[in-house]
This record gives structure tokens, sequence and C-alpha cells, in this order.
């Protein structure tokens, strides 16, 4: 009898344990990503866009999948998460502001699941996708105070493709890595 | 009484009393315009899948299992009801944007694919929610066709 009521105790503890546990972690994941997100507050160019730091967080992800770094990659997700929440829709339009919230309550999402899979960069790959598509239209749509270029991998997700946006010229792909680093071409220049 | 025991009997009384705390169960009940079935075609064996693997922690509507009559199952039971909303609502796919439409079909045909979906804890239980190859074949293809049928040019391709 003291052996089941003491088991039962344990699960209860247990589980409270558990709740703690995930309560803790976000508080810390919010923490890092608001230090993320403050060094990559730098303006670079003279142009301002109001994507600036929305496009440096991309960027800074997507390199870090080219390297195979999860890591990286998931704390450039919570930067990415970040810029999104910060971003400032004072100024907008009522038309720019729909487009933005758009793009941006699904971008959020992806950059989310990138920033909690430290060690499944399979995954991280795969909201990355998706969220390419979302950069893209919001580069389309506020512009870019830099020069970008549109990839496409025609070997990812069993040779359907996929497409990337970088700031370099030369091909570094993020989807194979550094299995296929050079793999891709460039389709599109977005200014 | 020594101090272990009454430690014990602070517990049992706390187990006792949970028993009588229960939140809300997820049942709407309601009519549900905004249901995925509304937004595609649907047939029935891709219907019946979703039914018994997805829809209880993807919906409004669960299928309480009996134990979680006993706490603190209900509480387990419900974090991951809650937190399964949260990612997808079938019963509410209706009030997405396109676009995100379009993510969510995507992410089902990658967890199924990748086997994250549904969780190992749920068909711990539910035995009847492992997918055969053959299942998970007919979801992935009517996701495909439902991704294609709402497309419908709302989404630019680079």
């Amino acid at each position: 009898m003291k052996n089941i009521i003491f088991s039962m105790a344990a699960s209860i503890l247990f589980l409270a344990a558990c709740n703690n546990e995930t309560k803790k972690n976000e508080t810390t994941s919010s923490a890092d990503s608001i230090s993320a997100a403050a060094v990559d507050t730098t303006p670079k160019s003279q142009q301002e866009s109001p994507i600036n730091n929305i496009i440096s967080a991309y960027l800074q992800l997507k390199n870090a999948l080219t390297k195979d770094n999860d890591k990286d990659a998931a704390s450039s997700g919570k930067a990415l998460e970040t810029a999104f929440a910060d971003f400032d829709k004072s100024s907008l339009t009522a038309d720019k502001a729909k487009l933005y919230d758009d793009i941006a309550t699904d971008a959020k999402e992806h950059a989310e699941h990138i920033g909690a899979n430290v060690g499944n960069i399979k995954h991280q790959r795969e909201h990355f996708e998706p969220l390419s598509q979302d950069i893209y239209d919001l580069v389309k749509g506020f512009g870019a105070s830099q020069k970008l270029y549109v990839d496409h991998c025609p070997m990812y997700n069993e040779n359907k493709g996929a497409n990337w946006i970088s700031e370099s010229k030369d091909i570094s792909n993020p989807y194979l890595g550094q299995a296929m680093p050079t793999c891709g071409t460039v389709k599109e220049e977005l200014k | 009484m020594n101090g272990i025991k009454k430690i014990l009997l602070g517990l049992l009384v706390i187990l006792i009393i949970i028993q009588f705390i229960h939140p809300a169960r997820n049942k709407s009940g309601q009519g549900m315009p905004n249901d995925i079935s509304k937004m595609v075609a649907m047939p029935s064996d891709v219907q019946g899948i979703l039914k018994k693997a997805c829809y209880d922690c993807h919906s409004n509507n669960t299928d309480y299992p009996w134990y979680t009559y006993i706490q603190p199952m209900h509480w387990f039971m419900n974090y991951h009801i809650e937190s399964g909303k949260e990612e997808l609502n079938l019963n509410e796919f209706g009030t997405y944007t396109p676009r995100r439409q379009q993510s969510k079909l995507r992410s089902i045909e990658n967890s199924l694919k990748d086997g994250t979906m549904p969780l190992s804890s749920y068909t711990l239980i539910h035995r009847n929610a492992i997918l055969s190859e053959a299942e998970k074949s007919l979801i992935i293809n009517w996701v495909q066709n439902s991704k294609d049928s709402l497309k419908k040019g709302s989404l630019t391709n680079p």
C-alpha cells in the first residue's frame, strides 16, 4: 500500500516538474533571443529598409544551415522571431500592414520551430523552405537595403526543389549543406 | 506517527482532492463551419484516419479515454490538447490565411514522413492511431491535392 501511494505521489511530482521545466526553458530562450537580436540591429546600408532586421536574421539563419550548424540556426531562428515581433507597423499603410500580418503570422511560426529544434536540422530545413517564400514575398513588398539573390536547389525534398534568398551571388546551399555546398542556381535578383 | 508517514498521508490527501478538480473538457458540440472538410474535398477514408489519429488533439472535440477521468492524467492530456490545438486546429482551418493553410498542410505531410506524428506517447494507448504505410501515403496524397486545390494563384513562386 505504501508503495502504491508513494509511486502515485512520485508521478504527481514528476508531472509538476515537467511543467516547471518547460517554463524555465521558455524564459531562458526569450532572454537568448533578445541578446541575439540586439547584436543584429546594426544597420548595414545608408538606404534603410523597414525589414532590415528581419532580413539580416534570415541571412544568419541561412548561413548557419549552409554550415550544417543546428545550434546557430536555432539561435538565428529565435532572433528572427524577435525581429518579426518587434517590427514597427505604425508607419505602414493599411494595405502594407495587412500584407505584413499575413506574412508575419506564418513566418513567425516557422522561425519558432527552427528555434526549438536544436539537434534536428532536417526539421529546421523543412521550416526554412516555406520561410524563404515568406521572406521573398516580404522583400517584394517592402524592398531591401542590399542586393539579394533568389537561388534554387533542384535536388531538395526528393527532387521537388526549393528556393532560398542569399546576399551573395555565389551559391552556398542551405538545404544540402556541406554535403553539396555548391548545388543550385541563381534564379532572380532582388533589389 | 513519524515524519514519512505524515508526508505520505499529506500526498494521499492531495491526490484525493485533485480528483475533484478537472479542467473544462475539449468538447464544443457546435457546428464546425471552419472545419478543413468544408475547405477541401475529404474522402471518407481520409476522414476516418484523421478522426482516429489526429482530431483528439487537433480539433475542438476530443474523444476522451477512460483514464483521463483520473487526475492528474486529465491535466496531462489537457496540456497535450492545448499545445496540439495551438499548432493546428482542424476545426478552425478555414480561419487561417491561405499562406498558413499551405504551411499547415505541408507540416502535416512532413510530420507523417518524419514519423513525429501521431506522438508516440499518444499511440502508446491509442494503438489504432499507429498509421500503416498505406494510410500514411493516403493522407500524404490527400494533402498534396488539398494544397493544389487551395492554391489558386494566391502564392507567387519565385
